[in-house]
């Protein structure tokens, strides 16, 4: 089904609207991380980026999975609306991957005293995140839609298959990166105040991450029937 | 102000930043996009 200018006008209006809800429910994360949870005893102030690394951490890797997902997808049935939103959600993704690996840093410095360590979590979340660095510039080096949309797929396959790794890389290697304290098996490990802010932390993020993608793709969909009306 | 205090701000501020700028741009660029078609299409 060919993209419309009347459907893509509709899936813009809400991405406009998502966003908006998305990027309000961050503002409310701001204010109970600083308001609301406790100031943890050895980390002090610096354990408060956890609310804002974690969930951004999560978002990329929902958006990277989908990429792959949606991906295996356009393999099978071919379809362009697949590979507009494979694209717009690894653009995405990328956004919270720039935030997830600026924050982690900044924690980093006062906690474990350096910026970087080469660990076997944090280079592979720099392995994924170039990867998908490399995954928006062959799109914008790949001329034929087909093409692209073909290659990309498989890049993007391949990035999906490092989240795994990189949820697990903690328990397969020594790291000095701290352990899932949420997503694990057993139940978490955190006073309610900071468990709460958290999870709605995994919220605002998620919101935002939805309002981000539909709002790309109405944009990629809007383009698309732009080209097919002056053609 | 407590410990480390400076390196919550400087992540909150570079969070919040790339959450606008980007954000920011798609609104301004959809908002662009639905103003052109009111004006060619009338609606």
């Amino acid at each position: 089904m060919k993209p419309t200018i009347s459907s893509s006008r509709g899936i813009m209006k809400w991405g406009i609207a998502l966003t908006v809800l998305g990027l309000v429910a961050m503002v409310g994360i701001y204010l109970l991380a600083l308001a609301y949870t406790p100031l943890e005893v050895r980390q002090g102030a610096a354990q408060k980026i956890f609310y804002v690394h974690v969930p951004a951490a999560w978002s990329a890797m929902v958006a990277f999975t989908l990429v792959g997902l949606v991906s295996i997808l356009y393999l099978w049935l071919r379809d362009e609306r697949l590979d507009a939103f494979a694209a717009s959600s690894a653009e995405v993704g990328l956004v919270f991957s720039v935030i997830m690996l600026t924050t982690g840093p900044i924690w980093g410095k006062p906690i474990w005293g350096t910026w970087w360590t080469w660990d076997a979590r944090l280079t592979l979340t720099l392995i994924l995140f170039l990867l998908f660095v490399g995954y928006m510039t062959l799109r914008s080096a790949v001329h034929d839609p087909a093409e692209r949309a073909r290659f990309a797929a498989v890049v993007g396959i391949m990035g999906m298959v490092l989240v795994p790794f990189i949820h697990l890389s903690v328990y397969l290697f020594r790291t000095l990166h701290p352990m899932p304290i949420v997503l694990k098996p057993s139940s978490p490990s955190l006073p309610p105040e900071m468990l709460r802010t958290l999870l709605l932390g995994f919220l605002a993020a998620t919101v935002l991450y939805v309002g981000f993608v539909v709002l790309r793709y109405g944009l990629a969909r809007h383009a698309m029937a732009q080209l097919d009306e002056e053609a | 102000m407590p410990e480390n205090a400076g390196y919550m701000i400087a992540a909150y501020i570079v969070a919040a930043v790339v959450y606008l700028v980007y954000g920011g741009s798609l609104i301004t660029r959809a908002l662009r996009a639905l103003r052109s078609d009111r004006d060619i299409l009338g609606r």
